[in-house]
C-alpha cells in the first residue's frame, strides 16, 4: 500500500498538452442499416474555440461529434484532429489517439458499481500498458492526475464512493474529471446537460467554460438548448438533417436563426430558463 | 370536427397463415408422440392406488438407522454439487465473455457458441458416463461431469448478460482510448459482476439437484446410495433417504437464494464505507 497525498502538491497539472484544431473536410456519414446522419459536412474549428453544435435529435449531432475520436467511421471525407487525420486510424494509433480528446456524454456513462476512483483513472488508460491497467496498477503521476482532476471540478471529497450513488450533477462531474485526466488537446460534450436539472446544468456549463478559458482547450458541445448555447459558447454550428445549416457568432443568433436549424417554431423546451 | 369522415385506414395486417401452418404442424407432432408411445390407459386407474402403497412403504416407518450415513453421503453430494460448480463458473466465465458480440471477434465467437450448444444437448449423466469410463468410479467424476455439462447453459448466460449490459460504461472507456480488455474489465466486469455471482450460486443449486442423479450411475454421493436401498427394496431405508435429499437441497436452496438476493439486491446500508488511504493498486 502506498498512499498517495489527498491534496497533492503543484507540479502536475491536468492541463492540455497543447491545443487541437478540428476540421471536417465533405464528411458524409451513412450507417450501415442505411440511415444517412451526416450529409457534407465541411467545418474548422480553430484551437481554444468554445464551440455549440444545435440541432433537433436525430440532427446528427452525436454522429457529428464521434468522428472526431472515431467512434463513428466516416463513410466519406476526411476529419483531422490537430495534426492527425482521424480516418483510417485504426487499433494501437487510434486509441493513442482518443487519449488526447476527451469526451463527456448524456448519460454520463461511468461504470455505477465501481467506486469514482477509478471511473476517473479510465483517463489513463491510453498511457498505460495493458497489464498494468488490466490489473488496476497505477502509478503516482495517474493517481495524482486524478485525484487533481477531481478536486478541479469540487467532488475530490467523493472519490470512494460507488458512482452510483452520486446524483446527476455529481456523475457528470466525474466524467469531466475522467475527460480531463486523459490531458486531453480537445474536449467533446455530447447533450451533456440533458439529463440535469436547470441549477445543475449552469454549473456543469461553468464548468466546461472554465475548463475552456482555463486550458485554452478545444470544446465542442453538442447542445439543443437555445440559450445555454448563447450564454456559454462563443461559436454556433446548426444541423438539421445531417446538413450543416448555420455557423456563426452564438451571441448574435437570433431566434429566426433557431427557427431555420429547428426546422419549426421556437417551442418552450428549447431553452432551459432558469 | 368533422364526424363523417372516413375512419382511418391502418396499414394492411401482417400475414399470419406461416404462424397458422406452425401452430398446426406442432399440433400434429404432439398428437403423433402420444400415439407413438403406445400408452396403456387403463393402466391408469391403478397409478393412486400403487402411489399410496409405496408411500406407506416408505414414509410410514422411516428407518432413521442408517441417517449418519446418509448425512455424510448427502454432504458428499453437496461438495460435488460445489466443486462442479466452481469449474463451471472458473471456466465459463472467461469463455462466455469471449463469445460476446460486444468483446470477442467472430472467429472466436461462433465457435464458442457452438461448443456452447453441444454440450448444452448433452446431458450430464451421458457426460458422467463417458467420464466414468477414464476416470473410475469417485465422486470426483460427478464433480467433473458436472462442471463440464454446465459449460453450456452457464457460458450462455454470461455472454447473455454482458449483451444485455449498458452500453454507456463501454462507450466511455473506447472514448478515453481504452481497448476492448480494458472495456470488458473496467466497464463489462462491474455491470455484470452482481448477476454473474448469482448465476453461480444458482448452478450451485442446481448441481445440487443433479448431483442425486449422477449418483444413480455411480458417481457416489446420496444418489448412489439412493440407488442400492432401492435395488435391495428397503422402502422404510429409501423413505428415510429421499427425506433426507429433499430437505437439505430445500436448505441449501433458502441459503443460496438469500445470499443470491443480497448479491442482486445490493446492500441494505449504503454509503457505509470509510475512507481508506489511496492506494489500492
Amino acid at each position: 500500500m502506498r498512499s498517495a497525498p489527498q491534496r497533492p502538491e503543484a507540479e502536475v497539472t491536468p492541463s492540455a498538452s497543447g491545443s487541437w484544431s478540428i476540421r471536417l473536410d465533405d464528411v458524409s456519414v451513412t450507417y450501415p442499416n442505411g440511415t444517412t446522419a451526416l450529409r457534407n459536412v465541411s467545418l474548422d474549428i480553430a484551437p481554444g474555440e468554445m464551440v455549440s453544435i444545435v440541432g433537433l435529435s436525430g440532427s446528427g449531432k452525436s454522429t457529428l461529434i464521434r468522428t472526431i475520436n472515431g467512434l463513428v467511421p466516416v463513410t466519406s471525407g476526411t476529419v483531422a484532429v490537430g495534426p492527425h487525420t482521424v480516418n483510417g486510424m485504426r487499433g494501437r494509433r487510434l486509441r493513442s489517439l482518443r487519449g488526447h480528446i476527451g469526451m463527456i456524454f448524456q448519460g454520463f456513462n461511468l461504470a455505477d458499481r465501481t467506486d469514482v476512483y477509478r471511473n476517473v483513472l479510465v483517463g489513463r488508460f491510453a498511457h498505460t500498458p495493458i497489464y498494468r491497467s488490466l490489473l488496476g496498477i497505477t502509478t503516482a503521476h495517474d493517481r495524482e492526475l486524478a485525484l487533481r482532476s477531481l478536486d478541479s471540478v469540487g467532488i475530490l471529497d467523493k472519490v470512494w464512493t460507488r458512482a452510483g450513488q452520486l446524483s446527476g450533477g455529481q456523475k457528470q462531474r466525474v466524467a469531466i474529471a475522467r475527460a480531463l485526466t486523459q490531458e486531453p488537446s480537445v474536449m467533446l460534450a455530447d447533450e451533456p446537460v440533458a439529463s440535469l436539472d436547470p441549477p445543475t446544468a449552469h454549473a456543469v456549463m461553468n464548468d466546461l467554460r472554465r475548463v475552456n478559458a482555463e486550458k485554452g482547450l478545444t470544446v465542442l458541445v453538442n447542445i439543443h438548448l437555445m440559450d445555454l448555447a448563447r450564454m456559454y459558447t462563443t461559436r454556433m454550428i446548426g444541423l438539421r438533417d445531417g446538413r450543416l445549416v448555420y455557423d456563426g457568432p452564438a451571441a448574435e443568433a437570433a431566434e429566426s436563426d433557431f427557427e431555420q436549424i429547428y426546422g419549426r417554431p421556437i417551442q418552450p423546451d428549447d431553452r432551459l430558463g432558469s | 370536427m368533422n364526424a363523417r369522415t372516413a375512419p382511418p385506414l391502418p396499414p394492411s395486417r401482417p400475414s399470419r397463415t406461416a404462424a397458422s401452418l406452425w401452430a398446426i404442424v406442432v399440433g400434429g407432432v404432439v398428437i403423433a408422440a402420444t400415439v407413438g408411445l403406445r400408452i396403456d390407459w387403463s393402466e391408469l386407474g391403478d397409478v393412486p392406488g400403487d402411489v399410496l402403497r409405496y408411500s406407506t412403504l416408505m414414509f410410514a416407518d422411516p428407518n432413521w438407522e442408517r441417517l449418519p450415513r446418509a448425512l455424510f453421503e448427502m454432504w458428499r453430494s453437496i461438495s460435488m454439487a460445489w466443486i462442479g460448480a466452481i469449474l463451471c463458473v472458473i471456466v465459463s466465465i472467461p469463455l462466455g465473455m469471449l463469445a460476446a458480440g460486444n468483446v470477442g471477434p467472430s472467429w472466436v465467437r461462433l465457435p464458442l457458441r457452438v461448443v456452447f450448444a453441444i454440450i448444452r444437448a448433452v446431458p450430464e449423466v451421458i457426460i458422467a458416463l463417458l467420464l466414468l469410463t477414464v476416470t473410475g468410479l469417485t465422486p470426483f467424476t460427478g464433480a467433473l461431469a458436472l462442471g463440464i455439462a454446465g459449460i453450456g447453459t452457464q457460458g450462455k448466460w454470461v455472454y447473455e448478460t454482458i449483451e444485455s449490459a449498458q452500453e454507456g460504461a463501454s462507450e466511455a472507456v473506447r472514448a478515453a482510448g481504452g481497448s476492448t480488455a480494458e472495456v470488458a474489465r473496467w466497464a463489462l466486469w462491474p455491470a455484470v459482476a452482481p448477476a454473474l455471482m448469482s448465476f453461480a450460486l444458482y448452478r450451485f443449486e442446481i448441481n445440487i439437484r443433479t448431483s442425486a442423479v449422477l449418483g444413480l450411475v455411480g458417481a457416489g454421493g446420496v444418489g448412489s446410495m439412493l440407488a442400492n436401498y432401492t435395488n435391495f427394496r428397503e422402502w422404510d431405508t429409501v423413505g428415510m433417504l429421499l427425506i433426507v435429499v429433499v430437505v437439505v437441497t430445500m436448505i441449501m436452496d433458502a441459503i443460496s437464494g438469500a445470499i443470491r438476493r443480497r448479491i442482486t439486491g445490493g446492500p441494505r446500508i449504503t454509503e457505509k464505507r470509510s475512507r481508506h488511504v489511496v492506494g489500492i493498486r
